[in-house]
Parts: C-alpha cells; sequence; structure tokens
C-alpha cells in the first residue's frame, strides 16, 4: 500500500463528489456531492499524516478533526436554507430558484 | 482439594480459563492464527450467548415485574414439560412464535432496505457489548477511546430507525422514525456529556481505566465508586434518564406507543424481523446499563473490601441487572411523556444539568478533592437543579382540580 | 482479550489483513459513493451516501487514526446522514420516486466530463509528484491523551473558534428552519 494509491482512491472520491455537484438538478444531492469532496478531503489528510517521518505530529489528525467539525456545520446550515428555500417555492430543485434570473 | 481450588480460582476469573484452554490446544501443535481466531470465537460466543440468555429472562421478568406493580401475576404458565417454573419458559414459547408468524412485507415497501433495518439495527447493539468491562481483565476489546467506539457505533442505531420507518412506505411509520430519531439525536447529547463527566475525572476514554480509578477504598471501606459523589450522583442521573430514551423505553417510548402511532417504525414488521428489533432493543438496553454501571457504579468493584471473593463479574452482572430492574420499575411507575414535553425536557433542562454536573465535576477535581471541593461541588450542581426544577414545575403545573356534580 | 490474543499471534494486530484491512473498506468507499452519485431515489443515494461514511470512518481507523475514524463515524453517520435525511423527508416526501430528470446544468455526460477531467489532472500529479513517493514508516498511533494535549495547547486557538463556528451555525440553522409564527 503506498501513499500514491491512498491519493488515487481520494481523487476518485473528489471526482464523483465533483460530478454530482456539477450535474444533479436535485440541491441535496448537491450537498451529498459536497459531503463526498470533503470526505475525500479528509482522506488526504490521513493518509498524508500515516506517510509522514513524525507521526507525533498530529497536525494532519487534527486537521482531519476541525473539518469534520466544520462539514457538519455546514451541512446543518445548508439543509436548513434548503427547508427555507423549499418552504417559499415549494420544490428542491436548484433550477426552480429562478426569481432572479434574466 | 487441589482440582477444587484450580475450580475456584476459574470461578473468579474465567478469562485464565480461557488462557489455559487456549494454552492446552496450543500444546496439539496447532498454529498462531487459528489460536487467535478459536480465542476470539470462544469470547464472542460467551457474550453473545450470555446477553442473549439475559435478553430471554429479561422479556419475562419485565412482564412479571411490570404485572405484580399493577397487582396481579404476569406470565406463570410456560414451564419444561410438567413444572411450571413459575412461567420462566415463557420466551422459549414467544421465540417459537416469532419465528413461525408470517412475514408479511408491503407490496409498495422498499424490500431491500425493509430487509435490511433489523440487521442495521442488531449491528451496533451487538458491538457495544465488546467494550464493556464484564470483571477483572474480561474486557472483550480494551480500547484506547472505548468510551468513542460506543456512542460512535450507537449512532448506527438511528440510521436503522429512519430505515425501518421509511422503508415500510407508511405515514405512520415515517411519522414514528422521525420522532424516534428526534428523541435519540436530543437525548444522546446529555448520554455523551455525562459519560464525558467520567471519563474527565478518570483521564481516560478506556472503561477499564474508569472502572480502575473508582477502585480502592476511602477510610477502608467506603468505595469511591463516582456515584458516591455529587456531581457523579447528577451525571449518573443524567445518564440513566438519556439511557431510557435512547432504548425507547417508558417514560419515552412514543415512538412505540400502540396508542399513539400503531407500532411507530416497527408497525410493518412482524414475525422474526420484530424479533430481531426487540432483541437489539434489549441488548442495546443491557448495553447501555453496562455503560452506567462501568461509568458511574464501579463496574466489577466490589462495594466492601471482604466482598472481594464473590467473583467481578458476579458483582458486574448484578449490578447491570439492578439497574435493568430500576427500568422496569420506572416503566410500571410513570406515564409517556408526550414528544413536545420530552424534547422540551432534554433540551431545557437535561442539557443545562449537565453542563452544571461537567462544571461541578471540575471543580470538585481542581479544588483538590477535599471537603471545600465537595461542598463546591454540591452547590453548582444543586442550584441549577433547584432553579431550574421550579422552573419546570411551575410551567407545567397543574391548577386545582374542581369537581362539579350533576345536579 | 481478543486484543491480547491477537498480539500474541502476530506483531501487529492492525496488519492481520495485511493491507486489505485498508483498501477492502476503500473499495466499499468508492462504490458506495459512486452509488450515491448516480442514483435516482434520493433516499437510496442518502443511504449510499452514510455506507459511504462508515466506510471512510473505517479506512482512518485501518489507517491508524482511530480517534478520526471514530470521530467520523460519530459526526458524519450519527448527525450529517440524519439531517440530511431529515431534509429529503420534509421537503419531498412524495415525489421520491417521480422520475423526472434527475440530471440537470451539465448534464450527466458534461458531469462526468468535468469528473473525469479533474481526476485525470489528480492523478497525474499524484502520480508524478516527488511529494507522494513515500515509503510505507512503522504504524503510529495517535492516542486520545495526545490529541487532548495538543487540542488544549497548541491548537487551543482553533478549538475555541470551532466551538464558536459550531454555536453559531446550529443556532443560525435553527433560526433559518423555525416556522414563522407571526
Amino acid at each position: 500500500m503506498t501513499l500514491q494509491i491512498l491519493l488515487a482512491i481520494s481523487a476518485i472520491l473528489f471526482a464523483f463528489g465533483l460530478a454530482a455537484t456539477l450535474s444533479r438538478s436535485n440541491s441535496i444531492m448537491i450537498l451529498i456531492g459536497i459531503e463526498l469532496m470533503l470526505g475525500a478531503a479528509n482522506l488526504n489528510f490521513i493518509s498524508f499524516w500515516r506517510f509522514s517521518e513524525n507521526p507525533s505530529d498530529l497536525a494532519g489528525i487534527l486537521f482531519a478533526i476541525f473539518s469534520i467539525a466544520v462539514a457538519a456545520a455546514e451541512a446543518a446550515v445548508g439543509l436548513a436554507i434548503i427547508i427555507l428555500v423549499h418552504r417559499r417555492i415549494n420544490s428542491v430543485e436548484a433550477d426552480d430558484a429562478s426569481n432572479l434570473k434574466g | 482439594m487441589n482440582i477444587f481450588l484450580e475450580l475456584v480460582h476459574f470461578l473468579q476469573a474465567p478469562n485464565e480459563l480461557l488462557r489455559w484452554f487456549i494454552d492446552l490446544l496450543g500444546s496439539f501443535g496447532l498454529p498462531q492464527w487459528i489460536l487467535a481466531i478459536i480465542s476470539a470465537l470462544i469470547i464472542i460466543g460467551t457474550v453473545i450467548g450470555v446477553f442473549l440468555g439475559l435478553f430471554a429472562l429479561m422479556s419475562v421478568m419485565e412482564r412479571k415485574i411490570l404485572a405484580r406493580a399493577q397487582n396481579r401475576y404476569g406470565p406463570n404458565r410456560v414451564g419444561f414439560f410438567c413444572w411450571r417454573l413459575c412461567g420462566l419458559f415463557q420466551p422459549v414459547a414467544d421465540g417459537i412464535k416469532m419465528i413461525t408468524k408470517e412475514d408479511l412485507v408491503p407490496r409498495t415497501a422498499d424490500q431491500v432496505v425493509h430487509l435490511l433495518a433489523p440487521v442495521v439495527m442488531m449491528i451496533p447493539a451487538l458491538m457495544v457489548l465488546a467494550i464493556i468491562p464484564y470483571g477483572r481483565d474480561m474486557v472483550p476489546a480494551d480500547l484506547n477511546a472505548g468510551i468513542l467506539f460506543f456512542f460512535a457505533v450507537g449512532a448506527g442505531t438511528e440510521v436503522a430507525v429512519f430505515m425501518a420507518g421509511w422503508a415500510s412506505n407508511n405515514k405512520y411509520s415515517v411519522l414514528g422514525a422521525m420522532r424516534a430519531i428526534a428523541q435519540m439525536i436530543s437525548y444522546e447529547i446529555p448520554l455523551v456529556i455525562a459519560a464525558i463527566i467520567a471519563a474527565m475525572i478518570s483521564g481516560s476514554l478506556s472503561p477499564s481505566a474508569i472502572v480502575a480509578a473508582q477502585g480502592g477504598f476511602a477510610w477502608g471501606f467506603v468505595p469511591q465508586w463516582f456515584v458516591l459523589t455529587p456531581w457523579g450522583f447528577a451525571a449518573c442521573l443524567l445518564f440513566y434518564i438519556a439511557a431510557l430514551a435512547e432504548s425507547n423505553r417508558s417514560p419515552f417510548d412514543l415512538p412505540e406507543g400502540e396508542s399513539e402511532l400503531v407500532a411507530g417504525h416497527l408497525t410493518e414488521y412482524s414475525g422474526f424481523k420484530y424479533a430481531t428489533f426487540f432483541m437489539a432493543e434489549y441488548i442495546g438496553m443491557f448495553a447501555v446499563c453496562g455503560m452506567l454501571v462501568t461509568l458511574f457504579l464501579g463496574g466489577w468493584q466490589a462495594p466492601l473490601p471482604f466482598l472481594t471473593i464473590i467473583p467481578s463479574w458476579c458483582w458486574f452482572f448484578g449490578k447491570v441487572c439492578f439497574v435493568a430492574f430500576t427500568m422496569v420499575w420506572v416503566r410500571a411507575t410513570l406515564p409517556r411523556l408526550r414528544i413536545d414535553h420530552m424534547l422540551a425536557f432534554a433540551w431545557k433542562f437535561l442539557l443545562p444539568m449537565s453542563f452544571a454536573a461537567f462544571i461541578s465535576a471540575a471543580c470538585w477535581h481542581y479544588a483538590g478533592r477535599g471537603p471545600l471541593a465537595w461542598l463546591l461541588s454540591l452547590a453548582i450542581v444543586g442550584i441549577p437543579y433547584l432553579v431550574l426544577g421550579t422552573a419546570f414545575s411551575n410551567r407545567f403545573a397543574v391548577s386545582r382540580r374542581t369537581y362539579q356534580f350533576s345536579e | 482479550m481478543i486484543c491480547d490474543f491477537l498480539k500474541t499471534c502476530c506483531a501487529d494486530p492492525v496488519n492481520f489483513l495485511g493491507d486489505w484491512f485498508v483498501l477492502l473498506p476503500a473499495m466499499v468507499l468508492l462504490l458506495a459513493g459512486g452509488a450515491a452519485v448516480v442514483m435516482r431515489n434520493l433516499i437510496h443515494a442518502a443511504l449510499c451516501l452514510t455506507l459511504s461514511f462508515i466506510a471512510l470512518g473505517i479506512v482512518f481507523i485501518a489507517l491508524g487514526a482511530e480517534f478520526v475514524g471514530f470521530v467520523q463515524l460519530l459526526v458524519y453517520v450519527g448527525a450529517v446522514a440524519m439531517v440530511i435525511v431529515f431534509a429529503i423527508l420534509l421537503t419531498k416526501p412524495d415525489q421520491l420516486t417521480k422520475s423526472g430528470s434527475a440530471f440537470s446544468g451539465l448534464g450527466p455526460a458534461g458531469g462526468a466530463a468535468v469528473g473525469l477531467v479533474a481526476l485525470v489532472a489528480l492523478l497525474g500529479f499524484i502520480f508524478t509528484s516527488p511529494l507522494a513517493k513515500k515509503p510505507l514508516p512503522a504504524p503510529a498511533s495517535a492516542p486520545v491523551a495526545e490529541i487532548g494535549q495538543a487540542l488544549m495547547g497548541d491548537y487551543k486557538v482553533a478549538l475555541i473558534a470551532i466551538g464558536v463556528l459550531l454555536t453559531a451555525a446550529l443556532v443560525g440553522a435553527a433560526v433559518l428552519a423555525m416556522e414563522d409564527k407571526s
């Protein structure tokens, strides 16, 4: 198991998240894509920590912990916004929130 | 005589018995990895066997204790051939009934998720049994972050409840599942904070270290369990109430209340799948009782120095059975809470009280653990309790009942 | 006790399965992540996402960062997945099986193309960069006590900032989602 394999796994996961965020119409699916991308980034942090020369430097682990906390906060706020928008326009499709369009 | 002493020693420390057995097998020339697998299987089999037996006993004892509280007998017919045995074979009859019942799945239900929900519910319930210390040196997996493992794996239960509720394609199931998850998430915070209080004072997240921190006897005969301190008593009560809510037990059993939501998220389950949910709930209840005993009641420690001749695992299971008995007692005594009362209780009473207990424990430690520290911690826990308690009881006060008789 | 017996039989109990301890959950992670992206049924996508979170947590534990793995399971599976599921239930209870167009904007082909371009770029960097050509060191452990010391020591400002951020985010989310009772 090399670092490159772990980074490749995280890159594939990131690509999945990116494809979901850019192509799905449902805003909750977009959020799912964002969560996948954040997970891939966390995997990168932990892989680099695992392969570092002095693992007693816990920067990678702590960064991953903070990233998980921030992702949780962002998911909560994002979903609250989605619920609020749904109450207004009665739809969760991102294309339907087009009041300011053209 | 020697054999007798050996037997007594093995009774005191079953892990020595296991080690003797594995050494015996090793002397036959088996490779190390087979020995490791055999020992792991024996440990897993014992733990699951003990807890399934406790589940079976609990299911009939709960009905009998509830019945005696209601001035009637519980199940007392099912016995073994010609002996009644006070109905203690009722679980066998219940098991046969559950297995032979028709497994109905609604046609429009999501088949895969409906099938997987009981499995996903059972897995965390069994996994958390691995970190509980059942006796001296008798913890199946001594993890460095055992308490965190307990809560992390317990989060899987919420996923299972949602899967069960949604897959049934039934409005009441979905509603029951949402209420159950809201309840579980709300009560998880006082549960975790109460556990963190015990971990903070012990200085470790490992359950065996927390039990060891409650060892020793003050003044020679008073046990140093955390429940006997002001902050520990508050934290134990918080953990207990939150554990009742996490296991969906009365008075927090609105998600399963027959009169409100049919059976909530379990409406469309019958037969063995329902038995699996039932089993997962009870095993979860025992696991969380075991955690309460570990964190606050001293784990496998005996209460008095001369009582250590009774094996440590006897003390542990005795304490767990006592806590389970009190849970059944509470079920027999208190009425069910409404969902908004339940959530208000969690967020407006238990959460501030858990913070107060946390600060009280920290002050107890940093004030030197002397008599002043005890008074200070008592004040820090007692004053918010009195304030919040009076605020709540004034809010939900019932007016004086007046009667009017027809003329 | 199981850990004891495992330690007596092999030098490194975590590597009992060798590399497959990491690679098997990683394969589940990729499969579940891919499934979560292409599923039409939103609840199935959310459940696949939960499975991918669980697999990611197991990968973290297998890499030796047990604390992060447990935190991942506790926070992502116990909280984020539940919040996503609640949002789905509160916003679309009737249209879950509606087979409208699940893709918009770039469409499935466009999204896959952009993902592929990003993947190729990232893999190019990964397999050519000298930073990634490191040998596997001995298994490291990050005991919880050390993480606690670091959080309260070098990283105390970050810890307090995270606390403020989480409080603000949760109070904000609660206020946003509250029904207008006027």
